[in-house]
């Protein structure tokens, strides 16, 4: 294996990271604003919106990741949506993201006890202080583990944005490899770089969780 | 005359075909405490329940002290009254769940000064310092920074009591308050009641403790089918010439307490 | 959209179905395996199956499956692209299999286990005549699932040559200036796919449900 590639390919590969990052984060971000609206949405607004979203979150999550950005990347431009490589990437993680955890933060809610929402309106709150003190705070612990499960597989839907050749972590080392036929370093540092960063997010994942054990019923 | 606590007329809910109230009518006195009593699926909970307007009566009136609750009757039939006007006179209410219904991501104290600070708007210290008077009175002042998860049933539902009555409401309502409970949890929280009740609290709870509805109720209501099948003073209920069906219900709780009640002579009447 | 072009995806969508039944049966054997080395009393075959789990659960499919095409060359494997695409996809499915299946050996009821042993069967017997099938049970609709996910991950393949429903799509929108019709027509047939799986599923469920 040869280091010396390896150590001068560290800025280059930093770079790559950083768009990994800016894709995945704010991505996720967005993922996740977006679901609640909908998961929302779907709780309080009525049977035909409900059928309307959920035909629409069936599609999305029935269709392949890399389809919805073909269709949004090739296909975007021809009805005036002429987006940018990276910027179709973070829309298309976004949305594919939402669809998913709009169906997660619908079954959270659903499985905050009755009782609890009732025991509010036993002492007065209004419907909207129900949902944001009471609904969304339990929702958000019961859906962790998931959210958690989630943020591992958006980062690893990164990877695919390099076909439409956003310049991320993978795009960035199949390059090296294939300009050096360096393909063994290659291997070693996609392997190192995103085996590392579901490591961490799921050893953070799991530090929250505990932290926030006392928070759950038993 | 004031108005009584609760009055309800005619009361009927239905859910689907079946009929699960079926024209009740009631009325608690201020500081009196009833206790509704019949076997399950008799309508008691759901009877509590319509009290708080947690379910909602499909006919009859509900009045809480001389004010119609969730509908009120109008020119042609009843009228469903606006959520703020519900909220006023549910206001006058506190209700205790069987299974607590604590928060479980706020502190016992959080789960007390919640509503005083988010429903009356208190400032936090204010409803801090009255949560805690509240957290005293039920005896569990030292366990104010616990999360439900780190305290037992009995404690929990003392908390869910002290949520209940920071509130000040003038009626409070238990749906089976200790029914999950261990039973050597169970004395804390009737402890709690017994203190209430003898402060003159007006109370409505459903119970299957009929050593303590006996001992403690004015007033208690025999439920069966939806229906009041018998009311009365405690010992009027209890010790009175025979219900055959609520003769028959309370061989079920033959614990000692209620066995006592039954007077061998008398089950053969009615 | 003309016949011709609808004959073309559709032969593209034959591809990605064969390409995901092989893999994620082929994926179920060694899954049942791995699951095997994961609840051995040996603590490096426990090890081993820890990090193959791990890491092919933490690494993305396309970079699995970019080493294996470019990579497996090098050393001397020469693989063309559909071998390489179901041996990815084999590989990657084999780890999210073999954990949940081990979720399911670890969730068969202690009681029943204490039942077989009360009644004398051996540990070998256990195993075969109650563990395995409970967890099999038990696991059933998740396997189900992880067919609908490679059907879907299975597009990544495109990336290898392998001409599935994905990159039949690609060359016909770059010839005819249509990608919004040709990738709905695409994701389409992916919908299909994925009631034809989840349609099988349901009725294998049903057969293996019987004997409950």
């Amino acid at each position: 294996m040869n280091l010396e590639l390896i150590r001068a390919s560290i800025p280059e590969i930093i770079d790559g990271l950083g768009f990994t990052l800016l894709m995945w984060l704010p991505g996720s971000a967005l993922a996740l604003a977006l679901g609640l609206l909908v998961a929302i949405l779907r709780h309080y607004g009525g049977p035909a919106l409900d059928r309307g979203l959920q035909a629409l979150l069936g599609v999305l999550r029935g269709t392949p990741f890399l389809v919805q950005i073909f269709l949004l990347y090739y296909g975007g431009p021809f009805i005036g949506w002429d987006f940018d490589a990276p910027t179709a990437g973070l829309l298309g993680l976004s949305v594919y993201g939402a669809a998913y955890f709009a169906e997660i933060i619908r079954g959270g809610l659903a499985a905050v006890p009755r009782g609890h929402v009732e025991a509010a309106a036993c002492v007065g709150m209004t419907r909207a202080q129900t949902l944001r003190r009471v609904l969304l705070p339990e929702m958000a612990l019961l859906i962790l583990p998931s959210t958690i499960n989630m943020l591992i597989v958006l980062m690893k839907e990164t990877a695919v944005l390099s076909i439409i050749t956003v310049p991320e972590l993978t795009a960035v080392i199949t390059g090296i490899g294939s300009l050096h036929f360096a393909y063994a370093e290659a291997a070693f540092m996609l392997a190192v770089c995103y085996w590392g960063l579901t490591e961490a997010t799921g050893l953070l994942g799991r530090g929250l969780e505990r932290r926030l054990q006392r928070f759950r019923l038993a | 005359m004031t108005a009584p606590a609760i009055r309800l007329s005619g009361v009927c809910k239905n859910y689907g075909t079946h009929r699960a109230i079926d024209g009740v009518d009631l009325v608690v006195q201020p500081g009196e405490v009833a206790c509704l009593i019949g076997p399950s699926g008799s309508g008691k909970s759901t009877l509590l329940r319509c009290m708080a307007f947690l379910e909602e009566h499909d006919d009859g009136l509900i009045e809480i002290a001389g004010d119609p609750l969730g509908f009120a009757p109008g020119e042609n039939g009843r009228i469903r009254l606006p959520d703020r006007e519900i909220a006023r006179v549910r206001r006058s209410i506190g209700m205790v769940f069987q299974q607590f219904n604590l928060w479980p991501h706020r502190t016992a104290l959080g789960n007390v000064s919640e509503a005083l600070r988010f429903v009356l708007r208190l400032l936090r210290p204010a409803a801090e310092r009255r949560a805690m008077a509240y957290l005293d009175r039920v005896g569990l002042a030292d366990r104010a920074g616990h999360y439900p998860s780190q305290l037992s049933g009995g404690q929990q539902q003392r908390v869910a009591i002290a949520r209940a009555l920071a509130l000040e409401p003038r009626i409070m309502l238990f749906d089976e308050p200790t029914s999950s409970l261990d039973p050597e949890l169970t004395g804390e929280v009737l402890g709690v009641m017994r203190g209430l009740a003898a402060d003159g609290m007006t109370m409505v709870i459903v119970t299957h403790e009929i050593g303590f509805a006996a001992h403690v109720a004015q007033h208690v209501v025999f439920l069966e089918q939806g229906r009041i099948a018998l009311e009365g003073s405690a010992s009027a209920v209890f010790r009175r010439p025979w219900n055959p069906r609520l003769a028959r219900f309370l061989e079920t709780y033959l614990d000692r307490g209620a066995s006592m009640l039954i007077a061998p002579e008398q089950s053969d009447g009615a | 959209m003309t016949w011709a072009v609808l004959s073309l995806l559709l032969a593209g969508a034959g591809v990605t179905a064969a390409i995901s039944v092989v893999s994620v049966i082929g994926g179920l054997l060694l899954g049942i395996a791995i699951c095997g080395a994961s609840l051995a009393r040996s603590r490096a075959l426990r090890g081993c199956a820890a990090v193959y789990v791990s890491f092919f659960r933490g690494v993305p499919l396309l970079v699995q499956l970019l080493l294996l095409y470019h990579a497996l060359p090098r050393l001397g494997l020469d693989l063309p692209g559909i071998a390489a695409a179901v041996l990815g996809l084999t590989l990657c499915t084999a780890a999210y299999q073999a954990e949940t299946l081990r979720g399911g050996f670890v969730n068969v009821p202690a009681g029943l286990i204490e039942a077989g042993r009360i009644v004398g069967m051996t540990a070998r017997q256990i195993m075969l005549r109650v563990r395995a099938p409970i967890a099999l049970r038990l696991t059933l609709p998740a396997v189900v699932n992880e067919a609908i996910l490679i059907l879907k991950a299975s597009s990544l393949v495109s990336v290898v040559g392998v001409a599935d429903l994905t990159r039949t799509a690609q060359n016909i929108a770059s010839s005819n200036y249509r990608p919004i019709e040709t990738f709905a027509a695409a994701g389409a047939l992916y919908l299909l796919l994925n009631i034809v799986v989840g349609g099988a599923g349901a009725g294998l469920g049903r057969m293996v449900g019987r004997g409950r």
